[in-house]
């Protein structure tokens, strides 16, 4: 095979988003749906196909020649390479199944066309910063799935406070993208080259003091993209979109990009020490603060956003303790779970006939299919890390790394790890038990769950469950697949006593156990939610909005205000009226000099010839003196 | 006998004021018309001694010309003024303000 067939696992969803886009509406509607399943379900087979690419160096494909002038030479490259297989590899998969599901979801919606042009457009932008080559492509991915997120979570645009969430997700993750945009020009201009694979192979020769400025102007684009502290606050409002976009976007795929793109640079970010722990800080405060907010939400889309957050945090945490493959390993893991807790939130949304806070549903086990509450129960124990789950042996390797690691601030990192760990299984809990224990609470009318929103949800849970499997630890007997599959990229290797390990382990066993039983204590029966300070602070995710309000926006009005009342209309508008008044009432006066009377005209002429004759005089006064 | 240069330039002067003068004061259009012909028969007397003085025919030429052009001027302007009569019933210049700004 040749390797620019590399090209058709991008190109497919592209292909079919354009012709949904261009003639969705005037095909028939089972086409265009089975179009844009078929398209990244194509695109997952080839990758299937194309595994062996990836081995070794991995395969590089030219499509064509973007940009060529001077030495500046950009091409339209992939990577397929060992980080970007699993990555493209299980984004296709999860899309092909969340797309099956958005297709049954979705199934009375009459704007079809642009949600399925928007789904498979944003999985070309997915893959494109998956296995771009370089720079340019990677932000041409990068920006193409910002603006699918924004359009997708402002879907439901008629509904403004849809529009303003995907306008607000739309602004605040293009304030991380332009720390990308100057990332990118400055690495062009010290190496010369955007290639992502050159630069890192001259990232040595870059001095330590741009190393750092450059790695951190990366992780503020990735924390833009991921949610990370300074730029979360998009997240939870994106929850007004689609539910199989929440799934897809917000969970699964494009939130975890930032990770992706610090594991792409890490040969360059990981020469830099404080910039490793600035990825770890920023990745351990996030999971703190989002995990704190999600004990406190009402909504179950808003209780997975936050988790989302915290959990995408642990990834950081990973990158930042030099851990690439415990970063990717619990990028994998948390995808599946994740997209089967969304998926299955969406069908307890129906459930509850619409319903969104958790506090009015309740008995939802006995209610609908029981197989929704397994499959919800399994998405749940991966998050909140009990044992032998998928979830469980990704955080564990993450903690580990952090604990192991040769720097003792890192230890405070793990702390904060193990302090997250416990939450994340307490409001994991609370979420289940406030959801599918008691009584049902609500007042909806439950819909229908149509078999195409249940089955897609089975092999994504096992995959969660069973995730483990791909990178199982050695000291309960694994082989460390993921590990030995990145070979040279995974980083720093974790190694310790087998005894540290088996008491991290208990350790983080002890604390899910912990998690589970303060949840069952406090939510086993249903209690009113408390209505404090405390609890109205988290559920405002600290009154981020409010500070951000505050900090920019406000200041940033007055500032716009400034200019339109104070510069604009008063000093620039006030000047040119001025002008223009000055010029009407000159004219006024000068107007009455027409009067329209030919004597007027025949005096002022008489009168202009005396003046002339006069002048004449002068001149002949003057040249007779001479 | 020749008259004195010096008399013609001062008698077309003053034919000339006595014309401006009329177009300046009165009101009626025709007689502004005529104080028009005076100004211009004081500008032909002028061409014509100046012809005279430096013997030279260019002038008594020019007047020729200024003949034919009057000629045609009142033609015109003629037909204007019975077109302002039928108009206002009236020829005082005064009354014809419709260009007023």
């Amino acid at each position: 095979m040749n390797e620019s067939l590399l090209f058709l696992i991008l190109l497919l969803p592209l292909f079919c988003a354009v012709i949904n886009m261009l003639f969705g509406m005037r095909l028939p509607r089972l086409f265009a749906e089975v179009m844009a399943v078929t398209g990244v379900a194509a695109a997952f087979v080839l990758t299937i196909l194309f595994w062996g690419y990836a081995e070794g160096e991995g395969t590089r494909a030219v499509l064509f020649t973007w940009l060529n002038s001077g030495s500046v030479d950009i091409s339209f490259a992939l990577n397929f390479d060992r980080l970007a297989a699993p990555m493209t590899l299980m984004v296709t998969g999860v899309a092909t199944l969340i797309h099956l599901y958005a297709v049954s979801y979705m199934h009375k919606e009459d704007d079809y066309a642009r949600f399925f042009s928007l789904l498979n457009l944003f999985v070309f932008a997915m893959l494109a910063i998956i296995l771009a080559d370089n720079m340019l492509v990677l932000f041409l991915g990068w920006e193409g799935v910002g603006l699918c997120s924004y359009g997708l979570i402002g879907f439901w645009y008629r509904k403004l406070e849809n529009a303003k969430a995907g306008t607000k997700a739309f602004l605040v993750t293009r304030v991380g993208d332009v720390f990308l945009g100057i990332a990118m020009l400055w690495l062009f201009a010290l190496t010369g080259t955007l290639s992502i694979s050159e630069i890192n192979a001259q990232a040595t020769s870059i001095s330590s003091g741009a190393l750092l400025a450059l790695s951190l102007l990366l992780l503020l684009g990735a924390c833009g993209k991921s949610a990370q502290l300074p730029l979360m606050t998009w997240l939870a409002d994106a929850m007004a979109g689609p539910t199989p976009v929440s799934a897809l976007i917000h969970a699964a795929t494009m939130v975890t990009a930032g990770v992706y793109l610090l594991c792409r640079f890490f040969p360059l970010v990981s020469l830099s020490a404080v910039a490793m722990t600035a990825i770890t800080a920023i990745g351990a405060l996030t999971a703190i603060y989002a995990a704190t907010c999600a004990m406190a939400q009402r909504e179950i889309k808003r209780v997975l956003a936050y988790s989302t957050m915290s959990q995408v945090g642990y990834m950081f945490m990973a990158v930042g303790a030099g851990t690439v493959a415990g970063a990717m390993f619990h990028l994998l893991t948390h995808a599946f779970f994740k997209a089967v807790l969304f998926m299955a939130a969406g069908c307890v949304i129906h459930l509850a006939g619409d319903e969104n806070d958790i506090f009015k549903m309740g008995g939802l086990a006995r209610r609908g299919p029981v197989e929704l509450f397994w499959v919800f129960l399994a998405g749940a124990v991966c998050l909140a890390g009990l044992p032998l789950t998928g979830g469980f042996f990704s955080k564990d390797g993450i903690l580990l790394a952090l604990f192991t690691h040769p720097d003792p601030t890192y230890k405070m990192f793990w702390l904060i790890g193990i302090v997250t760990a416990l939450l994340t299984a307490f409001y994991t809990f609370r979420l289940v038990y406030l959801v599918f224990a008691g009584e049902y609470r609500g007042t909806g009318q439950p819909h229908s769950l149509p078999l195409m929103m249940r089955w897609p949800l089975w092999p994504l849970a096992l995959l969660g469950l069973l995730g483990g499997m791909f990178n199982l630890p050695a000291f309960v007997g694994g082989g460390e697949t993921l590990h030995h599959w990145y070979g040279d990229l995974a980083g720093r290797a974790v190694t310790t006593s087998h005894a540290v390990e088996w008491m991290l382990v208990g350790l983080a066993v002890a604390i899910a156990a912990l998690g589970w039983f303060a949840a069952h204590h406090r939510y086993r029966n249903y209690q009113a939610p408390l209505e404090n300070g405390v609890s109205r602070f988290l559920l405002s995710g600290w009154h981020a909005d409010a500070l951000v309000n505050f900090v920019f926006v406000r200041p940033f009005t007055a500032m716009a205000r400034f200019c339109s009342s104070g510069c604009d209309r008063s000093l620039f508008d006030g000047t040119i009226n001025g002008l223009a008044r000055l010029a009407t009432s000159w004219g006024g006066t000068l107007v009455q000099m027409a009067t329209g009377r030919l004597t007027t005209y025949l005096s002022a002429f008489a009168w202009g010839f005396l003046i002339l004759l006069g002048w004449f005089l002068l001149k002949l006064v003057n040249g007779g003196g001479h | 006998m020749m008259v004195p240069f010096g008399h013609a330039i001062a008698f077309a002067g003053a034919l000339f004021v006595l014309g401006l003068t009329c177009v300046l004061l009165r009101r009626e259009i025709l007689m502004i018309l005529i104080g028009v012909e005076i100004m211009l028969n004081a500008a032909s007397l002028v061409f014509v001694a100046a012809s005279a003085y430096w013997q030279q025919p260019d002038g008594q030429v020019f007047v020729i010309l200024l003949m034919a052009i009057t000629a045609a001027e009142v033609a015109v302007a003629l037909a204007m003024v019975v077109y302002l009569w039928r108009r206002k019933r009236t020829l005082v210049a005064d009354e014809f303000n419709g260009m007023r700004g």
